[in-house]
């Protein structure tokens, strides 16, 4: 079982907040989500290359300079912008 | 016969001059303003760029010169395919007001080919869902009875395909939702190889699982959609060059082809499902093709092997929305801290929250192992297990949904039953196969039912081709066109 502690402590790890009035349900949600997961360890398995499961080589290219893209371009979808720099506030 | 596809026909109108590119864009755009009220298969129209595209069309017709064979098509793309210059949401009010400054490959390659963005499709949010009803935008209607969903999370994109108001359109799958949404409206739903398609610019869910398909009305229509975007992009670090062309292995025979039946796709299944499935088969059987009964014991873990790795992959790929870079930000925060943890919380909806937080939890120290480690292996299991089927079998055929579309606001139940659902789409994501779903019938309640065929890796010509032979033998009792939107 998940308690309120633990829930709390992975919503920090994920960065997001959990209302008082919503932890009842949300434990109550992930610990039948989890429950569900822990399925996988009712059977055994063998070790497998699993960081490889789509059977990909790397690609490796040269390293050599293309045009990428224009920086006003890209801060045009930032919510706050100076100078050219993503804005957010002084870190106290 | 002559093959069902809207694609060739739509280029023979064109290519005849019955219509012009204008006329026909134009067509397209009302009705999808019209009947977009009832299903919500759109969330964005894009007139400007459909008219300036079907205008140049019509030029090239008038010039004499080659149009390319998606010239002039009315299509969609789902809400995750990033648009240069057209906002892009994946349904999120996280994403709200973004608008790429790149196109995604798919949609680089079909605007070259002159193809008529009609809108962009409604989704889950960030593709998370089984019902399109995770949308913040409300969830799309299916055509064929607007008081069941369309499905998930592609649901969109198959509204509007079934409704009428695209010719086509490109979903994502990250497990099942492109087949699953196109087996509840009756069409056709391709999910491509893992690397057979390009992924850059599809707004990331998992990407060991993600991949880009067409959703069309024929098997025909659907080749001719995945000829042209099954091309290798260096864009992509797990793109693929082994993709070969399906559209010109379309109607070779299929005498002795051997068609795998593994029993346990089969449990829970429907009644009415079941009975849709078992015609299917037995059409194969007149075709000549050998079914082969078989057993596929490791399927049955593959609903948390898939939830665990795809939350894990998720938790990690929906950590860049921050509220820095672009998308919404919260307007009243503290700090930093504060600022990042409200613009997630108010901007992510509730079922992408649970995903986050169970990704977050299978990776977090303590649980690695058991979860997340565990899950990794038993998806090396399920690979060798299809690897083993395709020894002795040249394609799986299984249902794509164990039931039919399901009645509005399903999602609101409980979500661990929403998962099960999954059942029979997710295996082919986890061993990154290609899969297709094809409409097979109906069932008690005269909702479509999908064929799922299941092939090896990079073996679309012939999958494609075994769906094809059924559809052209079976069609006309397993088709059923919605009398809504521009009837051809």
């Amino acid at each position: 079982m998940v308690t309120h502690e633990e829930i709390l402590k992975i919503a920090r790890l994920a960065k997001l907040s959990v209302a008082p009035e919503e932890l009842d349900s949300l434990t109550k949600d992930m610990n039948s989500i989890i429950e569900f997961a822990d399925a996988v360890n009712s059977v055994a398995a063998e070790d497998s290359d699993f960081d490889n499961s789509n059977s990909l080589s790397n690609v490796f290219r040269e390293d050599k300079v293309v045009p990428s893209y224009d920086r006003e371009e890209i801060l045009k979808n930032a919510p706050n912008q100076e100078d050219g720099y993503f804005l957010v506030r002084r870190r106290m | 016969m002559e093959p069902y596809g809207i694609i060739p026909k739509i280029g023979k109108l064109l290519r005849s001059k019955e219509i012009s590119c204008t006329e026909l864009t134009k067509q397209y755009l009302h009705s999808a303003e019209t009947e977009n009220k009832r299903l919500n298969a759109y969330v964005k129209l894009t007139p400007e760029a459909a008219l300036k595209t079907a205008a140049e069309v019509d030029r090239k017709l008038a010039a004499g010169e080659e149009l390319s064979p998606l010239a002039g098509i009315p299509m969609t793309l789902k809400d995750n395919i990033s648009t240069n210059g057209i906002e892009t949401t994946c349904c999120s009010k996280i994403l709200r007001g973004y608008t790429p400054i790149y196109d995604a490959t798919v949609w680089d390659i079909l605007k070259r080919q002159d193809a008529v963005l009609i809108g962009k499709a409604n989704m889950d949010e960030f593709a998370m869902g089984s019902s399109c009803e995770t949308s913040c935008f409300g969830g799309a209607r299916n055509p064929h009875n607007t008081e069941r969903v369309a499905g998930g999370s592609s649901g969109g994109v198959a509204s509007a395909v079934a409704g009428n108001l695209a010719a086509f359109g490109l979903g994502s799958d990250t497990g099942g939702s492109i087949r699953q949404p196109a087996s509840f409206c009756g069409i056709v739903g391709l999910k491509p190889t893992y690397g057979a398609v390009s992924r850059y610019g599809l707004i990331a869910y998992a990407s060991s699982f993600d991949q880009i398909g067409p959703i069309t009305r024929s098997v025909e229509d659907a080749a001719l959609v995945y000829d042209a975007i099954a091309k290798y992009d260096p864009m992509d670090s797990t793109s693929s060059e082994k993709a070969q062309p399906a559209f010109s292995s379309l109607g070779k025979d299929i005498k002795g082809m051997k068609i795998g039946v593994p029993k346990e796709y089969f449990d829970g299944v429907r009644e009415d499902v079941k009975a849709a499935l078992q015609n299917a088969l037995k059409v194969y059987e007149s075709l000549g093709a050998e079914i082969v009964d078989f057993s596929m014991p490791s399927i049955q873990y593959s609903l948390p092997v898939y939830y665990i790795l795809a939350c894990a992959e998720a938790s990690s790929n929906l950590g860049r929305y921050d509220g820095i870079r672009y998308g919404a930000r919260t307007e009243h925060y503290a700090d930093r801290d504060e600022m990042i943890c409200k613009t997630r919380s108010e901007g992510f909806g509730a079922e992408v929250k649970r995903r986050i937080l169970l990704g977050t939890y299978v990776l977090s120290a303590g649980y690695y192992d058991a979860f997340y480690k565990k899950a990794q292996n038993l998806r090396g299991t399920l690979i060798r297990a299809f690897e083993d089927a395709f020894a002795h079998c040249d394609v799986i055929a299984v249902p794509t949904v164990p039931m039919t579309a399901f009645p509005l606001n399903f999602t609101a139940q409980d979500a661990v039953e929403t998962y099960l659902t999954d059942i029979c789409t997710v295996p082919v994501n986890i061993a990154g196969l290609p899969g297709i779903s094809v409409p097979c019938g109906f069932g008690g309640d005269s909702m479509p039912v999908g064929l799922q065929l299941i092939g090896a890796r990079f073996s679309e010509p012939a999958l494609l081709n075994a769906a094809f032979q059924y559809e052209q033998a079976a069609r006309r009792d397993v088709f059923r066109a919605v009398e809504t939107g521009v009837v051809l």
